[in-house]
């Protein structure tokens, strides 16, 4: 039984995914602090100082509404953290529950696979927009349907990682030896998939990011007054000629996020078991 | 293969016909009454009434199903309530941007993702190769629409070489010169998905390449890149041509952004101005032909396969 | 002067900045018409020295340290890719212990015999396809003008190491290097295609190195033995010299372990004991941990290569007495 990834060797000889990781917990710190961090409210509008320049005391600049660009992207690195994580949740759980049932329980897993099947029909981006359109513009909502859209990758996944680790001896072992299927399940083959399933996470995580900027920008994702980077971008790129920084910085921060995420999953994905490289689907 | 491929396009029936079934399940959903959501806000209680009757909103559900099936069958995807025309043909008409549009998104992808991706295998581990895969991660980070308005100020705004949006029809006017309006938004489009077959090419190759049968390859003397093109990549190509079918399938919905910064009138634009309009029978249309049309491309990949791997057409 | 002429080859596992040893001190030559047996377990350096005749180890890890390799009078180290390319394949040819992977799997077994022979032979396709033919006859392929279109996964191992010989005669190789040729064939099968290369050696008078787990083996087809252990030649001799006076006391018992495994062997019952990994240092002779004659000097001093008669050598302390 494996141990799930320990820190160190992961990151040994890797420069570009250490400061990656650096770059998401600098995000994590944001977050966390951004009431403390914020020079200005996010929210509050300043008809004075409408769509001024970089400098003091607006550093990136302040939006149409005169709204402090800083603070906006301070807070919005909140968003990115609930959209990431709370994505993740979602399909691990959702995604990972049904992949292991249905690899360990032959005939459900006929019957959920195939509703997998039916929902992996719909192209990604079409999957969320038709769910979008039928619930309310919210940051859960956000989440949920950002959630389920990779519940379904990450359940073929977990199917084809369970199944794999169904034929190995130790399963069988503790099946000869009384274990219930719950004990089987959860203390032998569980176990075994949190490496791959957290290397799983990072790119959904990075995916994420990317799925709620593009509902953000086509005016289906967040409320458009929550900060967020890709409601900072949505709502100015009117402006893109005029004041350029508008974009440049949320998107810069969009961009590093997604790229640390991505190359901390992939440093991550060269230390798992060999057997599960080629089943992560990832960047 | 005649029965591999019948026997393929049978398991693929069930499938289509459950997600056909929600697809017609998306107008119950929304609350409200399914005819005057399909008829939208200006019809009368009259035109409410007669299309309840002819949808069969009394009948239970799954006769309802059928009914709407068979028109569906038959070509009938509703009338438009914004247009007043039959959905079908509001489909058809951004048929011809959508396609071009993947189509020269291919282009660029094959043109770009190959020969980068096979120099990366080649020089694995020097500093071309890192630069290339982790250029390509890059490149696979980036929000297309930022993408896009980037390149809109660069090339349209700043040097004037590519108009910024819009397109006009070929068939209509203009001829093949209005191709120029596509190359920005299939460059941005093909930027990501570029990116992830760089990467796919360069693991399989590396898979591949550490096979017993590249050593007896090399004992013939072939010169590397001969080696490289003709017995790594060719065998890595099955994996991937798998990649460039399902990337060609997603194209025509990842299109909707793109669609949107630069304004094409093609099919992802017409989902996201029908869901912002209401225009519910055009949604569930567009659902309903791009699911069917990614089915019928990710069916092709699959006979594709198995034609490029001698070894699946025995089963 | 012999066409192949190996000087003190040294090849090393690069591993950080400091390189293994793995192959040390190995010389060996290979007369026209000639056959050379390389006896040795696993990890033994046998392989590793016939990639390195051949021009194969790059992509891997192993960089060969000193040493020369002379083939047909010329120094192959020395050569650029491009020479080096002319002659693989061409004057010279190896077949693989893995005949199951060792061809590729989407082309037709004729294309692939083709493009051997294409690559070093100016002909049209159509003589080229000829000489595919005449091969798959050669290495008694039955229906070689029905089979020449086969896919590998259409044929059995042993007809699967059949093209590859067929491939590797392609050119005329002067020295045939063959790997384990048998090892994961049938039992059955794997007598056929060692009576195969002894009679296509007796036709073409190419030379041909044999590398082997199995003595046996060995001393049915070679004119010479060279036996190896942990990376260097512990005993040498013509065939019939060294089995008349077996004099290390490894060779002993590698005859005493006739192995009948159908894949290489990790370890040999009649020899206690394993091969030390190359982490582990070991003094004096490599073998003395195992050796039924290990006495005080063993354990300290590396005995050098002495000559018991003219052409027999023994890396051994206490060389063993005639046996009868």
């Amino acid at each position: 039984m494996n141990v799930p990834l320990s820190i160190a060797p992961v990151f040994r000889g890797r420069a570009l995914a250490t400061i990656g990781m650096c770059w998401l917990v600098v995000v994590g710190i944001a977050a966390i602090g951004a009431p403390l961090l914020a020079p200005f409210d996010p929210l509050e509008f300043d008809p004075l100082v409408r769509l001024s320049d970089p400098g003091w005391p607006h550093l990136f600049g302040t939006d149409h509404f005169g709204r402090d660009s800083l603070s906006r992207a301070i807070y919005g690195a909140r968003m990115a953290i609930v959209i990431g994580s709370g994505s993740v949740l979602i399909a691990l759980v959702a995604g990972g529950l049904v992949g292991m049932l249905s690899a360990y329980f032959v005939r459900l897993g006929h019957l959920l696979m195939r509703i997998v099947d039916v929902l992996m029909a719909f192209p990604a981006l079409l999957l969320a927009l038709v769910l979008m359109t039928l619930l309310e513009r919210s940051v859960l909502n956000t989440v949920i349907v950002i959630g389920i859209v990779y519940a379904t990758t990450t359940a073929r996944i977990v199917f084809g990682m369970t199944l794999k680790l169904k034929r190995d001896v130790f399963v069988d072992a503790a099946i000869c030896s009384g274990a219930g299927h719950a004990s089987v399940l959860f203390r032998h083959i569980l176990p075994n998939l949190v490496s791959p399933m957290l290397v799983q996470a990072s790119f959904i995580f990075a995916f994420a990011q990317l799925q709620a900027a593009a509902l953000d920008f086509l005016g289906l994702g967040l409320p458009p007054e929550v900060p967020s980077w890709g409601n900072m971008l949505s709502e100015e790129r009117i402006y893109v000629t005029r004041a350029p920084w508008l974009l440049i910085f949320p998107g810069a921060l969009i961009i590093l996020s997604v790229f640390s995420m991505n190359l901390v999953g992939d440093a991550l994905r060269d230390n798992i078991d060999p057997r599960f490289k080629d089943d992560i689907a990832g960047v | 293969m005649l029965i591999y491929a019948l026997n393929r396009v049978l398991t693929l029936v069930p499938t289509l016909l459950a997600a056909s079934f929600l697809v017609f399940m998306f107008i119950h959903l929304i609350p409200g009454d399914p005819a005057s959501i399909l008829l939208g806000d200006t019809a009368t209680p009259e035109e409410v009434a007669q299309l309840s009757r002819e949808l069969g909103l009394d009948e239970p559900l799954w006769t309802q199903y059928v009914l709407w099936l068979g028109n569906v069958l038959q070509g009938d995807l509703g009338t438009s309530v914004f247009f007043r025309e039959p959905v079908l043909s509001v489909i058809a008409d951004g048929a011809e941007t959508s396609i071009l549009l993947a189509t020269m998104t291919m282009f660029w992808i094959v043109l770009f993702g190959v020969p980068i991706g096979i120099v990366s295998a080649m020089r694995h581990g020097s500093w071309v190769d890192q630069a290339t895969s982790g250029g390509a991660m890059l490149f696979a980070s980036v929000p297309t629409f930022w993408l896009g308005l980037y390149l809109i100020l660069i090339f349209s705004v700043g040097l004037g070489w590519f108009p910024s949006s819009g397109f006009p029809s070929i068939a209509d006017e203009g001829g093949a010169s209005n191709l120029r309006y596509l190359v920005l938004p299939s460059l941005t489009l093909a930027a990501p998905n570029a990116a992830l077959i760089i990467r796919l090419i360069r693991a399989s190759m590396l898979d591949v390449s550490r096979e017993d049968h590249v050593r007896t390859a090399r004992a013939k003397g072939l010169h590397p890149v001969r080696v490289a093109i003709k017995h790594i990549f060719r065998n890595a190509l099955i994996a991937v041509s798998a990649a460039f079918g399902f990337t060609f399938a997603a194209l025509v919905s990842e299109a909707v952004v793109t669609e949107t910064v630069f304004s094409l009138p093609g099919i992802g634009r017409l989902v996201v101005q029908s869901i912002l309009r209401r225009d519910y029978p055009v949604i569930q249309g567009v659902i309903l032909v791009i699911v069917v049309f990614y089915t019928a491309i990710n069916l092709l990949v699959d006979l594709a396969y198995a034609s490029l791997d001698p070894r699946v057409s025995l089963k | 002067m012999a066409l192949l002429d190996i000087r003190n080859l040294e090849l090393g596992i690069a591993r950080g900045s400091e390189l293994l040893p793995v192959v040390q001190g190995v010389s060996l030559a290979v007369e026209e018409d000639e056959t050379l047996g390389i006896v040795g377990e696993s990890g033994c350096g046998k392989s590793l020295t016939a990639l390195a005749i051949m021009g194969l180890l790059e992509g891997t890890a192993v960089r060969i340290a000193g040493g020369t390799i002379h083939f047909q009078g010329r120094d192959l180290l020395a050569l650029s890719p491009e020479e080096r390319r002319r002659v693989m394949g061409a004057e010279m040819a190896m077949i693989f212990q893995e005949p199951m992977t060792s061809l590729n799997p989407v082309y037709r077994v004729g294309d692939q015999i083709r493009e051997a022979i294409l690559q070093h032979r100016s002909m049209s396709g159509r003589q080229a396809h000829q000489r595919a033919l005449d091969l798959l006859e050669l290495v008694r392929i039955p229906d070689p003008m029905r089979r020449i279109d086969s896919f590998p996964h259409q044929m059995s191992g042993g007809q699967r190491q059949r093209v590859m010989i067929a491939m590797a005669l392609a050119c005329d190789p002067k020295l045939l290097i063959a790997d384990e040729p048998t090892t994961a064939l049938d039992v059955t099968v794997q007598r056929d295609v060692l009576e195969l290369i002894r009679s296509l050696q007796a036709r073409t008078r190419m030379s041909v190195i044999l590398i082997s787990h199995d003595l046996g083996v060995v001393s049915e087809t070679c004119d010479n033995v060279a036996v190896m252990y942990r990376g260097r030649i512990v005993e040498q001799a013509p065939t019939s010299t060294l089995f008349s006076n077996m004099s290390h006391p490894y060779t002993l018992g590698l005859l005493g372990s006739i192995p009948a495994l159908d894949h290489d062997v990790e370890w040999l019952d009649a020899i206690p004991g394993r091969v030390p990994t190359l982490d582990e240092a070991v003094p004096g002779c490599a073998f003395h941990p195992r050796c039924f004659a290990a006495q005080g000097a063993c354990r300290t001093v590396d005995p050098g290569a002495a000559a018991v008669s003219p052409a027999h050598f023994v890396r051994c302390h206490f060389p063993q007495g005639s046996s009868s």
